[in-house]
């Protein structure tokens, strides 16, 4: 093969791969805007809550002891959450994992509005430092988080 | 003994230290006996590593509460079986784990090879050691698991996690481990032939069967952590893609695309530079995978600890990985030129390439997803998360593609494929597929995706079936034996082909059962005794919630019947159980009635005692035992691939077993009416250990009180008495525990005299059978490092017919391809 062919080939090589790169970064960008959480911990959110308000968020607190509350008869729960002396009053429907309870950190994914924090799903993280296996899947703890799937 | 401990630790780092440096001078003195010097220091380092590590086990069992890290993760009430698991329970243990199973993994890679690959051996030591070093100085100064308390000890242990008391997190982290550390192996070899400058394939020869071992413990291992956290969390689920998941998913891409890789380089000489590339990909990416989830450097649902100091030295570690071995790689650019050129699209390298570069894109794709918290936080200085969704979103279409790689790879010829070729061998895959839409469109599914995912599974399956039949007809016209030997033989002939594709077949049914999640349902109910929810096709009903105590914990148990379209289908017992020790946490335990179409999956969420109400979320998810089969088949399909030759000169030896196997399976499946926990009961004492246990599984007949015959709390009860007389008639009979209640059920006619449905059945095989297929691989490979290591005789010449059929089979076979 000549010199001149083998440069052309690079050339459509790079071409190719520059083109492959370029569409998936697009598409992986525009598909991440509309799955795009803010990860945030309570008092960085009840700082400025106007700004937070109605954006996907996640929010990490500490629940704050005494303040669980649930609905006779219903899976409909009203609780506060708290870091660093500021509050925030958060409503999740549906089953709360084993770990839930007063002055456990818990991770709430959902939205602020008016009243208070409107949870979609409920992660709690166990309360001792939990470092028990290796990298792999079954690292889980007691993290019955609602969502899921492949 | 702590102290012991720590010296041979120190003592380790200076005997791999030695076998590096020893290493590199023999080789570039070409001094046989320098080299030898290296190899024998590498096994003592597998030695020490053995002492040490039963120094830390026997510290575990006697209870030496005065080390740290046996305080901190036993304690004197721990079962024995948990305390031998606790030393891969924290970080500083696995860390040495890993370490000590490294050793042993290098020891057998260089015992095997270090005759046959003379020039590489002396490197191989040197990379092998170097990153055992790395990790012995973690041990040594960050995280000694040998760390003992300096002021006044405790008397006893906090204990490991409840959680973890677990008999899937027991055998787990050992499994992902294996294949960790097993792909360390290619990697040294890959670097020794860069240093060395023998780029010719033989190091590629050298790693093959430790790449497949690897890629085996790691699919086993990432198969384990998907049941134990289907069984376990009690989320419904499988797989959410938490980065501890995704850690051990992303050398599984580029472990996989090596495998597929190689094979072009073995048959065409090409992508030279790829597979080298691709070896150091997946070694690094192993790293990665523990500096992720163990330096707190990415936030995570499972509260790793913050390590800062751990994460700067993971990170100049990988750095130098990084730069020393692409550097490496660019030295040796000249000696890396591909042998050949791409003649065609459609070829089958072409296909591997496309493979190739989907998983590669995969991985990088879950790596950025995975890491993007911390990307967004290092950039914008704000923590940006994506979910689940997002994930799926982009490796769904990902996963079908490959699945349709999977079919149309095998079907192309290599170099070029005609346009018979073409139609020849794509016909029957195809249509089969076609038809498959087409029914699937017909009976009206919904979910388009799943649909797609059948109708290329069928394509899939056509194609494999195609292969092994055409391959079989070929053989048995030229030996003259009835299809089913030929099938063997051409097996045989053949193993990593038609090994690879019965891996193919594994990988098709867990996507078919991936495809049954777009029908998952899910509901959650508040129920009072009597109410009802209705869930799909699946009406659950809440009986009674009852309370039990065993001593040991309380047991908070939901009684619920299950009917499908008006018929009673199950009678399920989801629980809670709080133990005594751990209060603040107490565990989910999961109904699940199994099935071939869908699992019926029940969690008692919470309760009210006094008004007997339960919360239940029930899930009925379709297809799911099928993702557990198809790791079972991947599994064999491995093992076939590695089989040593011998085993198929008893032509039809493992045929029988993998048949019997198949048997086994079906029979659990059909067999196992659901999953719950055996639970204890009271105990009584005027009776033997026997009857009261059977008591505790046989359901009290009265009518009213839904409890065991142990803890019918009726006085006088009739059903209690009855059954009871039954239970000291069979046992006078002299029937042991099984034959009894066999008993019971062929005189109730059914399953739900019994308090607990047969345990488990279905599940004992799925994760036996990886286990069994793995060990028969692992003789295998033993058998085989004996052979290799034995002076090679000259092959006793094959019979003539044998060669004229070796050279007519691969005629026509090519002819197919």
């Amino acid at each position: 093969m000549s010199n001149k062919a083998a440069k052309s080939k690079a050339g459509k090589i790079a071409l190719t791969c520059v083109v492959l790169a370029t569409a998936f970064g697009a598409l992986l960008y525009s598909s991440l805007g509309e799955s795009l959480q803010y990860y945030k911990y309570v008092d960085e959110v009840m700082a400025e809550p106007a700004a937070w308000h109605g954006k996907n968020l996640q929010v990490h607190g500490t629940v704050v002891p005494d303040s669980i509350g649930r609905k006779d008869n219903t899976l409909e729960w009203r609780f506060d959450l708290q870091r660093n002396g500021k509050v925030l009053r958060a409503y999740y429907t549906g089953i709360v994992p084993d770990t839930f309870k007063a002055e456990s950190e818990v991770v709430l994914t959902g939205t602020l509005q008016d009243n208070g924090f409107h949870a979609t799903e409920m992660t709690a993280k166990c309360p001792s430092k939990y470092d028990a296996a290796p990298a792999g899947p079954a690292a889980q703890s007691a993290t019955p988080a609602s969502s899921g799937g492949v | 003994m702590a102290s012991l401990g720590y010296y041979l630790l120190l003592t380790a780092f200076v005997v791999c230290a030695y076998a590096a440096a020893i290493s590199v001078a023999g080789a570039r003195r070409r001094s046989r006996a320098l080299i030898e010097s290296g190899i024998g220091a590498f096994y003592l380092l597998a030695a020490i590593m053995a002492v040490a590590s039963a120094v830390i086990v026997y510290s575990f069992v006697v209870g030496d509460y005065s080390i740290k890290y046996v305080q901190r993760y036993s304690d004197s009430v721990q079962p024995l079986f948990y305390r031998l698991t606790s030393y891969w329970g924290g970080l500083d243990g696995s860390i040495m784990f890993w370490v000590s199973l490294l050793s042993v993994f290098g020891s057998a890679a260089i015992y095997v090879n270090r005759e046959r690959h003379r020039e590489l051996i002396p490197y191989v030591v040197t990379v092998i050691s170097v990153v055992e070093m790395f990790f012995l100085f973690l041990m040594i100064v960050h995280n000694n698991p040998f760390q003992t308390f300096l002021t006044e000890s405790p008397t006893d242990g906090t204990g490991l996690n409840p959680l973890l008391q677990n008999f899937y997190m027991a055998i787990h982290p050992p499994t992902m481990y294996l294949g960790f550390v097993g792909l360390t192996i290619p990697y040294a070899f890959g670097m020794a032939a860069l240093i060395t400058g023998y780029l010719d394939d033989s190091w590629l020869r050298a790693v093959r069967r430790w790449t497949m071992i690897s890629w085996l413990f790691l699919s086993i291992g990432l198969g384990l952590g998907m049941i134990w956290a289907y069984e376990e969390l009690g989320w419904g689920g499988y797989w959410m893609w938490d980065p501890v998941e995704n850690a051990g998913l992303l050398p599984w891409f580029t472990a996989t695309a090596f495998l597929h890789s190689v094979m072009v380089q073995e048959r065409r000489g090409m992508l030279r530079v790829w597979n080298v590339s691709l070896v150091i990909t997946t070694f690094f990416l192993t790293i990665f995978g523990t500096f992720m989830t163990r330096s707190g450097v990415v936030q995570s649902v499972h509260a790793f600890g913050d390590d800062p100091e751990l994460a700067r030295m993971f990170t100049a570690f990988m750095i130098t990985t990084v730069v020393v071995s692409f550097g490496f790689v660019i030295y040796r650019l000249p000696l890396l030129r591909a042998r050949n050129e791409l003649d065609s699209w459609l070829s089958r390298e072409a296909a591997f390439m496309v493979n190739n570069w989907i998983l590669l894109f995969s991985a990088f794709f879950v790596l950025f997803a995975t890491m993007f918290p911390t990307l967004s936080e290092a950039v914008r200085g704000e923590r940006l998360t994506v979910g689940p969704p997002f994930f799926n979103q982009w490796m769904l279409p990902i996963g079908l593609t490959l699945l349709l790689l999977t079919g149309i790879g095998p079907l192309l010829a290599w170099r070029k494929s005609t346009v018979e070729n073409l139609r020849d061998s794509f016909l029957i895959p195809v249509t089969l597929g076609v038809v498959t839409a087409v029914a699937v469109a017909a009976l009206g599914v919904r979910v388009w995706t799943s649909g797609i995912c059948f109708a290329l599974s069928a394509f899939v399956c056509g194609t494999i079936g195609q292969e092994f039949w055409r391959g079989a007809r070929v053989r048995q016209r030229a030996t003259g034996t009835d299809v089913f030997t030929a099938l063997v033989g051409l097996v045989a002939r053949n193993k990593r082909r038609y090994g690879g594709y019965v891996v193919h077949l594994g990988m098709v049914l867990i996507f078919f059962g991936f495809a049954g999640e777009g029908f998952k349902q899910k509901e959650e109910a508040q129920l009072k005794p009597g109410q009802q929810v209705k869930v799909g096709s699946f009406v659950v009903r809440h009986d009674a919630l009852s309370i039990t105590d065993d001593g040991q914990k309380q047991m908070i148990t939901a009684h619920v019947t299950v009917l499908r379209d008006g018929k009673p289908f199950a009678e399920m017992y989801p629980a809670k159980w709080i133990f005594r020790k751990h209060e603040e946490s107490p565990t989910t335990e999961v109904a699940i009635h199994r099935g071939f179409a869908q699992d019926v999956y029940l969690v008692l969420a919470t309760f009210d005692a006094a008004t007997q109400t339960a919360s239940i979320a029930v899930d009925i998810n379709p297809l799911v035992n099928w993702v557990w089969m198809g790791f079972g088949l991947l599994a064999l399909g491995i093992g076939i691939a590695l089989l040593p030759d011998a085993v198929f000169s008893f032509a039809t030896a493992p045929v029988p077993a993998n048949a019997a196997t198949a048997v086994l399976i079906f029979l659990a499946v059909v067999l196992s009416q659901g999953v719950a926990l055996a639970q204890d009961t009271i105990p009584a004492i005027f009776r033997s250990p026997l009857e009261r246990q059977v008591a505790g599984e046989i359901m009290c007949n009265c009518g009213g009180c839904r409890l065991s015959v142990n803890d019918c709390g009726m006085m006088n009860c009739h059903g209690k008495s009855g059954q009871m007389g039954k239970i000291q008639q069979y046992i006078a009979e002299g029937k042991d525990h099984d034959a009894i209640l066999a008993t019971f059920v062929r005189e109730h006619g059914g399953y739900d005299v019994l308090m607990q449905p047969p345990n488990r059945g279905f599940n004992r095989v799925a994760w036996l059978l990886p286990y069994v297929v793995a060990i028969v691989a692992l003789l295998g490979v033993g058998a085989t490092a004996r052979r290799w290591s034995r002076r090679q005789a000259p092959a006793p010449s094959a019979a003539p017919i044998d060669r004229e059929l070796d050279a007519r089979l691969e005629d026509e076979l090519r002819n197919l391809d």
